[in-house]
C-alpha cells in the first residue's frame, strides 16, 4: 500500500496537507501522531470512504476512488469510534458481514467460527451483541475487518478498551497476521504496544507526515536514554557503575536509573561491562520507549 | 445491482427491527382498534336504510380504507425516516458501505425493509377487509385495487423518508420533516389547491341593474319614476379544471379515485326500468364522484346578466388518480436516487455536522 501527497479539508479545516504512507506487505506499519493529527481521515481515504482532494493513493494497487471495489474485496478496516448491531448475536453479525463482501454462503459458517475463536469469543457465539462487554465488543469488531481475510487491514486505534491481555492478544494477531503476507496499518496512542509490534512507524503531525522509520532506527534510540537496571545485589550494582565512573540516580526499589549516551551499542557495551564484572543483573531496560520519546520530541518540538 | 446484495441488507435491516420493537402488541393495538372502527362504522350504517340494501359492506369498506390509509400514513415516515442518519450515528453505516455491497443495494435494502414493516400493518387489516366483503356490495377486485394502491402509497412515503434520512445528518429533523411531507401530500396539497383557485378565478364580464336613490326592497322590479340603467362590471368564477392536478398527489384522492368501480343500487323505475345509481354514502366513491366534477371542463354560459362557466350537470371530467399516482411514484424513485447517490462512496462532501464513521 502507497499514499503520497494526500491532501482533504473538511471546508476551511484542512485535515491532512500532505501525508505519505508505506505500508509494505508483510509488515505492521504504525500510524503515530498527536489527536487532530489527520490519522483517522487518511484511513478513511485509504478505506475507500473519503475522497482525496489531491494525492496518490494506491491499496493493494488499486485507487480507492475509481477501483473501490477492487480495493474493498482486498481491504478490511476497523474504525476507530463502530456500532455493532445490538439486536443480533455474535454470530449472525460475522455472517451478514461475510454476506456484505461476498463470501460464499458455504464458507461463511466456517469464517464466523473460525473468527469467533480469533476472537476468543466461541462461547459467547449466540449471545446478542449488546450483552458483550466493551472489550468483547472490540475484539468482534477487529475481526470483522478480516471475514473476507483481506490482504491488507486498517486499524484505527485497536487497542482502545481492550484488557491487558487482549493487548497482547492484538500483538500476538498483528504479528501473525503481517507474517502471513499483509500489510498492516495501525494507528494506536498505546506507544508502548506499537513499539513491540511494529516494524515501521509514520509520523504524522498536523496533517502532514513529519518522518517514516524502521523501529529499530528511531531518531531517539540514538540519542541520550534513560535505562532502568535492577541487580539481585542493588549494592553491587552500584559499586559497579562508580567502578566504570557511570553517573546513576536512585530509583528507589524499582532500582537505578542510569542516562546512556550513544544509542543501543552504548547500552550494549554498558551492560556486558556490568556482566563482567559479576553484577546479577535482573532488569535493564529503556524507561519509555524510542517511540515514546521520538513522539514526545515531535510534540513538544512543534508547539 | 444485484438481487442478493438486495437481499443482504433487506433481511439484516428485517431482523434488526422484528428484535427491536414490541411488534406484537403494536401489530395488536392496531388491529384492536381497526377492528373496533370497523364495527362502529358497520352499527352506524345500520341504522339508515341504505346500509340494508345489500352495500352495507362497501359502506364499512369506504371508510375503514381511508382510516387505514391515515394511519399507514403515519406509522410509515417513523419506519424509513432515521434509516441512514441512524445507522451513521450508532456508527454501523460506514461498515457496510465499506464491504462489497454498492449504494444501490443498500438504498433499495433500507427501502425494502421499511416497506415490508409497513405491509404488515396493511396486511394485519385484511381480515376487516373480508368482513366488509361478507357484509355485501363489495367486489374483491375493488379490494385488490385499493389494497394495490394502498401499498404502493405507503411505499412512497417510505422512499420520501428513506431520502430524507439520507440527506439530514440528524435522525431527529429527519423524522420531523418526514411527517412534515406526509401532512404536506395529505393536506397541503388541498390548502395548496383551495388557495391557487382562490387567485386563480376566471374574469367574467356581468351586468346588473342599478337603480338611482333606491335601495331595494322585496319587489323584484324598482317602482315607477326610479332611473335605473344596466351596469357592466367585472366578477370571477373559479377553475377548478385548471388546478386540479395539485390535488392529484394527494394519497387520499389517489384511493378514492383509483378504486375499481363502486357499489350501485339497482332501482326499478315504475315504467319497469332499471336503473343502476351509485351508493351516495360510500366515501370513496363520493370523493371521487366529486373529483371528477372537479376536473370537468366547464362550459360557457350566457345569462342576461352575464357570462359564467359552468359544469352541466351530468357531466365528469377524466380520472386524477393516473397523474397523481404517476407523481407519487416519480418523487419516490427520485428519492430513492438521491438516497442512493448519498450513500455512494467515496465522497467528495459531507453534509455540516455529518461524520462518515
Amino acid at each position: 500500500m502507497h499514499a503520497s501527497g494526500v491532501k482533504r479539508s473538511f471546508g476551511p479545516v484542512r485535515a491532512v496537507q500532505g501525508i505519505d504512507l508505506d505500508a509494505p506487505a508483510g509488515l505492521v506499519t504504525a500510524l503515530v501522531g498527536p489527536n487532530g493529527a489527520g490519522k483517522t481521515t487518511l484511513l478513511l481515504v485509504l478505506a475507500t470512504l473519503l475522497a482525496p482532494d489531491a494525492g496518490q493513493v494506491r491499496v493493494a494497487g488499486f485507487d480507492p476512488v475509481t477501483q473501490a471495489g477492487e480495493v474493498r474485496a482486498r481491504m478490511g478496516w476497523s474504525p476507530d469510534v463502530f456500532g455493532l448491531y445490538d439486536n443480533l448475536t455474535a454470530r449472525e453479525y460475522l455472517e451478514v458481514m461475510a454476506a456484505a463482501y461476498h463470501v460464499p454462503k458455504a464458507t461463511r459458517a466456517d469464517r464466523a467460527s473460525y473468527l469467533l475463536e480469533l476472537a476468543r469469543l466461541p462461547e459467547r457465539a449466540d449471545a446478542p451483541v449488546h450483552s458483550l462487554s466493551r472489550g468483547q465488543k472490540q475484539r468482534l469488531g477487529l475481526v470483522r475487518a478480516l471475514v473476507h481475510d483481506p490482504g491488507v487491514l486498517l486499524l484505527d486505534e485497536p487497542a482502545s478498551g481492550l484488557d491487558p491481555r487482549s493487548r497482547v492478544e492484538l500483538r500476538d494477531l498483528l504479528r501473525r497476521l503481517a507474517g502471513e503476507g499483509r500489510a498492516v496499518v495501525v494507528s494506536s496512542h498505546i506507544l508502548s504496544d506499537l513499539e513491540e509490534v511494529a516494524d515501521r512507524v509514520v509520523f504524522v503531525d498536523a496533517g502532514r507526515t513529519v518522518g517514516q522509520h524502521a523501529i529499530g532506527d528511531l531518531p531517539a534510540a540514538r540519542a541520550l536514554r534513560t535505562y532502568r537496571l535492577r541487580a539481585l545485589d542493588p549494592e553491587a550494582l552500584r559499586q559497579a557503575l562508580e567502578r566504570a565512573g557511570v553517573g546513576w540516580s536512585e530509583a528507589g526499589r524499582a532500582g537505578v536509573d542510569v542516562d546512556v549516551l550513544g544509542g543501543e551499542p552504548s547500552a550494549a557495551r554498558l551492560l556486558s561491562e556490568l556482566v563482567a564484572a559479576g553484577v546479577a543483573i535482573t532488569a535493564f531496560a529503556p524507561l519509555g520507549g524510542a517511540l515514546e520519546a521520538t513522539y514526545l520530541d515531535l510534540v513538544e518540538g512543534t508547539p | 445491482m444485484t438481487a442478493s446484495g438486495v437481499l443482504t441488507v433487506a433481511r439484516l435491516e428485517f431482523r434488526l427491527r422484528i428484535r427491536a420493537g414490541r411488534w406484537r402488541w403494536m401489530l395488536g393495538a392496531w388491529f384492536a382498534v381497526l377492528l373496533g372502527l370497523t364495527a362502529l362504522v358497520r352499527a352506524a350504517a345500520s341504522q339508515n336504510t341504505i346500509g340494508n340494501r345489500g352495500t352495507r359492506g362497501a359502506v364499512m369498506f369506504g371508510v375503514v380504507v381511508l382510516v387505514v390509509l391515515a394511519l399507514a400514513l403515519l406509522v410509515s415516515p417513523a419506519l424509513a425516516a432515521q434509516s441512514v442518519n441512524g445507522d451513521r450515528e450508532r456508527g454501523t453505516l460506514a461498515t457496510l458501505q465499506v464491504t462489497r455491497l454498492r449504494a444501490g443495494e443498500i438504498a433499495v435494502g433500507k427501502l425494502l425493509a421499511s416497506w415490508g414493516t409497513a405491509l404488515v400493518f396493511l396486511a394485519v387489516t385484511l381480515p376487516l377487509a373480508l368482513w366488509c366483503y361478507l357484509e355485501g356490495g363489495l367486489s374483491s377486485v375493488r379490494i385488490a385495487g385499493v389494497y394495490l394502491v394502498t401499498a404502493l402509497l405507503l411505499g412512497v412515503v417510505c422512499s420520501l423518508s428513506l431520502a430524507l434520512s439520507a440527506l439530514l445528518a440528524r435522525s431527529t429533523t429527519s423524522g420531523v420533516l418526514a411527517y412534515l411531507t406526509v401532512f404536506a401530500l395529505a393536506v397541503g396539497t388541498v390548502i395548496a389547491w383551495g388557495l391557487l383557485t382562490a387567485v386563480t378565478e376566471q374574469k367574467v364580464a356581468v351586468r346588473s341593474e342599478q337603480c338611482e336613490d333606491y335601495v331595494g326592497g322585496t319587489e323584484t322590479t324598482p317602482p315607477t319614476g326610479v332611473n335605473c340603467r344596466l351596469v357592466g362590471y367585472e366578477s370571477s368564477v373559479a377553475r377548478p379544471d385548471r388546478t386540479w392536478w395539485l390535488l392529484a398527489p394527494n394519497p387520499f384522492v389517489v384511493l378514492a379515485d383509483s378504486a375499481p368501480a363502486g357499489p350501485v343500487r339497482r332501482i326499478t323505475l315504475p315504467n319497469g326500468e332499471v336503473v343502476e345509481q351509485p351508493v351516495d354514502v360510500d366515501v370513496l366513491g363520493t370523493l371521487a364522484r366529486g373529483l371528477h366534477r372537479i376536473r370537468a371542463t366547464p362550459r360557457e354560459v350566457t345569462y342576461e346578466t352575464g357570462t359564467s362557466y359552468e359544469v352541466p350537470s351530468g357531466v365528469t371530467g377524466a380520472a386524477v388518480w393516473p397523474t397523481g399516482l404517476a407523481v407519487d411514484l416519480l418523487l419516490a424513485a427520485g428519492a430513492l436516487w438521491l438516497t442512493t447517490v448519498r450513500l455512494r462512496t467515496p465522497t467528495d462532501r459531507l453534509a455540516r455536522g455529518q461524520r462518515i464513521a
